[in-house]
């Protein structure tokens, strides 16, 4: 004993010749300490006496420790905790027993002795206590926190972390706080609350990194969010449309759920302001409060535990600006009626619940990492609540560029899309964007080849009207229809369908408004009269000096913008084309095709003229008003000249002669008409030379010359066993005419001898033909030769033989069979009509290929020899029109004259003209 | 020169808008020229008349043509071709086309230099007249030339005394064009 004292005695000389000299201040007064030291006393003391607390101060660290320990186990136990009871938790981790009084004692002394001198021989309790948890924790709890910070999310991972580390912290503070500190003064007792706490949440902060926290506290936001923020019940809704449309039992509950709805379309249909401003706050629904509050719970928890402030409020940053979007593209995409109230709901959920879910979360996660909040100023104010806002809008706006396209195509159901835009447009990055990224869609969806003119017609119209309601300057409009009226110039059938929309009737057979449909743009002539009654106010534009509500055209207006007088949507389409020469001549051409008909009043024609006839002028539409005319004009010459010529049957009378009307057109003012030539019976040019003089008595100095392709004719076939009346055209009717014979027995003819005995090309005979089979007239006996079907026959299979074998079909031809026979035989004869004219194109096709070899002609003759390149440069130069061949077509062309000896190759691959 | 310029000035925009004025004019008459020639060249196209071809040079503003004649019959230019250049004004139809030989030609009415002398391309042009008229006049100008105005005097000589020496000189003088380059 004696060495081990003097050793003891050596050893604090060692300690005090380095350290202070330990000092306990006031010798210990209370009794306890006095037991303490009379038991100390037993051992090495009385020997020591310049060290005489040391024993008192060994004992009551050993009771201390003993009773601060805690075993060492898994963190199992922490898992099951509430299987377990909390009793026999805490006896688990050596927490359950109270402090005996020496314990207690022992605390106060080693705590009054650790103060002042930290770094006393002994070292603070609390040091130890500190390193001792660190110890405790890295060897129980690390790995398994570690492991769970890496483990695949699950919804309750992170809220049986935070539990756990709760009941750590239980664990761990719950001495300190009860027996430690209470031995301290109160500014101590903060600090080293403080230090344990910093303490603790390093270790957490050490065991879990943050990314991996991170990403399991973000998910926890978003799926709270999309609870508390009415993006689920939204998304739910949207799948549940189509129940709550067919179960009609279910709209009481409805009603009631209603009350409190964050969707936009029970918000615009609710009764009243006040129930608006309600909707979203009053009688919150359950769900959303308890995610609320295990949500504000878990962040309180979470702050206890050190995984939480600043961090934590980027986290939450980053989710609510996802969650804005979510909901925005939730509660707004597809609801596009007007008068739109989109922003005015925007507004108030981001005031009244996006605002207040970020108040509450700030309240708990809002505080410094040392858990002092900052007080006096408050986590939301009022203007940031205005900038979300704005936010709201601009991501409300790129939502509605997003969907514009479809807007386009809905309008005008779509109208309050579009004044969302506005709010949105007000920004010239904004317009800048709108237009680009629309012009990009309208490339990608529309301008393709794959998309009918008509439509990428009604797309314009549609966007030449929203466009005007988006931006009444028209400079958006300017921007996006550049792309579109390029691209329509480029297609050849534009104003022929632009055209045929004019002149369309807007009006159908039953007098209700015709929808548009895929063939004609009806909606087009509906336009034009309303555009003339639009026409009629007085519009004198940027010149009105009066005008008060007159506005200066927007910053990015192009310097040269000019907001075009013709921005109503005829006007758009009718300026797409450099002159208006190219759109009268198809007027002429539409008009012509109209006015050829055999109609009683053309009343719809007359119209659409006058009406364009106020935007043209008259002198464009000169030859279309002459067309007009001539075809009034001709029912009354008709009536004369027949008058006079005594062609006029009275009603009753048959004498069996044809009637035969005639439309005078005036050969200067119609456009080239193309119709086959034939020869027409001889009866019916006995007709017309009679009708020619009439006219020519009539009309000094002016001459008919009849165009047999045009017109038509009423035909009325006598067969056997039926008289068939139908209106067919002139060449049909000529063809059906030569199988005609005096006698009832069947006439059979070929094609080839039609062909030439009524000079018609032979694919237009045998078109008629078909036709005629198509009747049942005719009969197509062997290829290309036809009789006549006398009698039906139906009656008699054995007399259809041929029929049957040639059209395929079965040899017992009941209903449903000449159902099918005369199908198909007017499938035939359309084909072969198709054929006829192609045909016929294909001759105006050569036709104008020979106009071209005139120009090839006339530039080889002058120019020397040229190779195929500059051929088709001087092509497109010199002809008016354009060339509309290929390369490779023309070269054919060459070729064919090559060889006809026309042309010759010369070096380098010129051509030259042969001498 | 000071005064004007001060003027200008002064005036700036009554004078910017006249000088706006003038450009857009000039610009329509540029239209309208270019129009006019390819209405013309169509004309030639559809209706060729035989023996005259003429066609725009490659320089794309029509304002430029070669046109080619060749020698009526029974006269000493049977048989030959020549080339001709028609450069069009800015206000064509209103002043004529300089009109001028390509090929080589041997006539009392033309230069060694190619220009001609004829009335219709001077003093008696009209707007009326166009290209084609103007080589069908030119094509008859090779069987009947004006020898009271030659350019030429000693064709027009020899056109009166010796139409076998004449001949000789027109073959003599003739080159194919596609020869001289």
């Amino acid at each position: 004993m004696a060495p081990d004292s003097s050793i003891c005695a050596g050893r604090s000389h060692i300690f005090s010749s380095v350290f202070a000299p330990a000092s306990f201040g006031d010798p210990l007064p209370t009794r306890p300490l006095l037991a303490l030291k009379n038991a100390a006393d037993k051992s090495s003391l009385h020997h020591e006496s310049q060290l005489p607390h040391k024993a008192a101060w060994d004992r009551a660290w050993r009771l201390v420790i003993l009773f601060l320990t805690m075993p060492d186990a898994e963190f199992e136990p922490l898992v099951r905790v509430t299987e377990m009871g909390e009793a026999e938790f805490l006896r688990l981790w050596n927490r359950y027993k109270k402090p005996s009084k020496e314990t207690r004692d022992a605390f106060n002394y080693l705590a009054k002795g650790s103060l002042g001198d930290a770094g006393s021989v002994y070292g603070s309790i609390f040091d130890w206590y500190e390193s001792e948890i660190r110890r405790h924790f890295m060897q129980n709890f690390k790995g398994t926190l570690h492991l769970g910070a890496y483990s695949p999310m699950r919804e309750s991972t992170l809220k049986l972390v935070v539990d756990c580390l709760l009941l750590m912290r239980r664990i761990y503070f719950s001495p300190l706080v009860e027996y430690m500190l209470p031995s301290l003064h109160g500014p101590e007792q903060e600090k080293v609350f403080m230090r344990f706490q910093c303490s603790f949440y390093s270790m957490v902060g050490y065991a879990m990194p943050w990314p991996q926290v991170a990403d399991k506290l973000a998910r926890q936001f978003i799926n709270s969010g999309h609870v508390i923020l009415g993006i689920k019940s939204l998304e739910e809704d949207e799948g549940e449309d189509d129940d709550h449309d067919s179960d009609g039992a279910d709209v009481d509950t409805m009603e009631v759920d209603k009350q409190y709805s964050m969707s936009y379309q029970d918000w615009r249909d609710a009764p009243s302001a006040e129930a608006r401003t309600r909707m979203m706050t009053d009688g919150e629904d359950s769900k959303v409060t308890t995610t609320r509050e295990d949500l504000l719970l878990l962040l309180n928890n979470l702050q206890l535990v050190g995984i939480c402030g600043e961090r934590a409020q980027s986290v939450f940053a980053g989710v609510m600006d996802s969650m804005l979007t979510e909901f925005i593209r939730a509660a707004y995409s597809g609801h596009w009626e007007g008068p739109s109230l989109v922003s005015l709901h925007l507004r108030q959920w981001i005031e009244d619940v996006f605002a207040q879910l970020v108040v509450q979360v700030l309240a708990v996660i809002n505080v410094s990492e040392y858990g002092v909040k900052e007080s006096g100023q408050l986590d939301v104010q009022l203007g940031d609540v205005e900038k979300w806002q704005e936010i709201g809008i601009a991501r409300l706006g790129a939502l509605r560029i997003g969907e514009l396209f479809d807007v386009i195509v809905e309008w005008p159901a779509s109208s309050g899309a579009i004044e969302d835009l506005r709010h949105f447009t007000t920004h010239p990055a904004a317009r800048h964007h709108l237009t680009h990224s629309f012009a990009a869609v309208l490339n990608r969806r529309l301008l393709h080849p794959g998309a009918s003119t008509v439509e990428i017609l009604q797309v314009y119209i549609s966007i030449i009207r929203s466009f005007n309601l988006l931006d009444p300057k028209g400079v958006l409009l300017d921007r996006i229809a550049r792309p579109i009226r390029r691209y329509l110039r480029d297609r050849d059938d534009t104003v022929k369908a632009i055209v045929g929309g004019l002149l369309a009737d807007p009006t159908d057979n039953d007098g209700r408004t015709a929808s548009s449909s895929s063939e004609t743009l009806v909606e087009l002539s509906a336009e034009l009269s309303k555009a003339h009654q639009n026409s009629l106010r007085a519009d004198t534009g940027e010149l009105d000096w009066d005008d008060m509500n007159w506005m200066p055209d927007p910053v990015d207006a192009a310097p040269d913008y000019r907001k075009s007088k013709s921005s109503d949507v005829i006007g758009s389409l009718i300026s797409l084309f450099e002159s208006k020469e190219t759109f009268v001549r198809e007027m002429q051409n539409m008009l012509a095709e109209r006015l050829l008909q055999k109609r009683a009043d053309f009343e719809q024609e007359m119209s659409v003229l006058e009406l364009l006839k106020l935007r043209f002028g008259d002198n464009a539409l000169q030859a279309c008003e002459v067309m007009l005319r001539d075809i009034f004009d001709s029912r009354r010459v008709d009536a004369v000249v027949r008058n006079d010529q005594g062609m006029v049957t009275s009603p009753g009378q048959d004498n069996g002669t044809p009637d035969l009307h005639a439309k005078i057109l005036s050969h200067f003012f119609w456009p080239e008409i193309q119709g086959q030539p034939f020869k027409v019976p001889e009866e019916i040019i006995q007709l017309q030379q009679r009708y020619s003089e009439g006219f020519e008595s009539l009309k000094q100095s002016r001459k008919l010359t009849w165009l047999h392709g045009l017109g038509q004719v009423t035909v009325e076939l006598d067969l056997e066993d039926r008289v068939f009346v139908e209106e067919v055209t002139t060449w049909q009717a000529t063809v059906i005419y030569s199988f005609n014979s005096p006698n009832n027995e069947s006439v059979t003819r070929t094609t080839a001898e039609l062909a030439s005995q009524l000079e018609m090309s032979a694919v237009l005979v045998r078109s008629a033909c078909l036709f005629w089979v198509s009747r049942r007239i005719l009969t197509e006996v062997q290829r290309d030769t036809f009789r006549v079907l006398e009698t039906l026959p139906t009656k008699d299979p054995a007399s259809d033989d041929n029929n049957a074998a040639l059209i395929g079909s079965s040899s017992n031809p009941s209903g449903a069979g000449d159902t099918s026979n005369a199908e198909t035989a007017a499938a035939n004869a359309a084909a072969a009509a198709a054929a006829a004219a192609r045909e016929s194109a294909e001759a105006a096709a050569m036709e104008k290929m020979n106009l071209y070899w005139q120009f090839i002609v006339g530039m080889l003759t002058n120019q020397g020899a040229m190779p195929l390149q500059r051929i088709v440069m001087m092509l497109k130069i010199a002809v008016p029109g354009g060339f509309p061949f290929s390369n490779e077509e023309l070269r054919e062309f060459l070729a064919g004259m090559v060889s006809r000896g026309k042309l010759e190759i010369v070096s380098g691959g010129n051509y030259k003209i042969v001498r | 020169m000071d005064y004007t310029m001060e003027d200008t000035q002064n005036s700036a925009p009554n004078a910017h808008e006249a000088s706006k004025l003038g450009a857009s004019a000039q610009r329509n008459d540029t239209q309208g020229v270019t129009k006019r020639l390819q209405s013309e060249l169509m004309q030639l196209m559809v209706s060729p008349s035989p023996g005259i071809s003429a066609f725009p040079d490659a320089d794309g503003n029509l304002l430029s043509w070669t046109a080619t004649i060749t020698g009526p019959s029974e006269t000493p230019y049977e048989g030959l071709t020549f080339k001709l250049s028609f450069s069009f004004p800015n206000n064509y139809p209103y002043s004529p086309p300089t009109v001028l030989f390509k090929t080589p030609i041997y006539h009392p009415n033309v230069d060694f230099s190619g220009r001609i002398c004829l009335d219709i391309l001077r003093d008696k042009w009209s707007a009326v007249y166009n290209v084609q008229n103007v080589l069908l006049s030119l094509q008859s100008l090779l069987g009947e030339p004006n020898n009271a105005s030659p350019l030429n005097a000693q064709a027009a000589e020899l056109w009166d005394t010796d139409q076998d020496e004449y001949k000789r000189h027109v073959l003599a003088r003739h080159r194919d064009i596609e020869d001289i380059e």
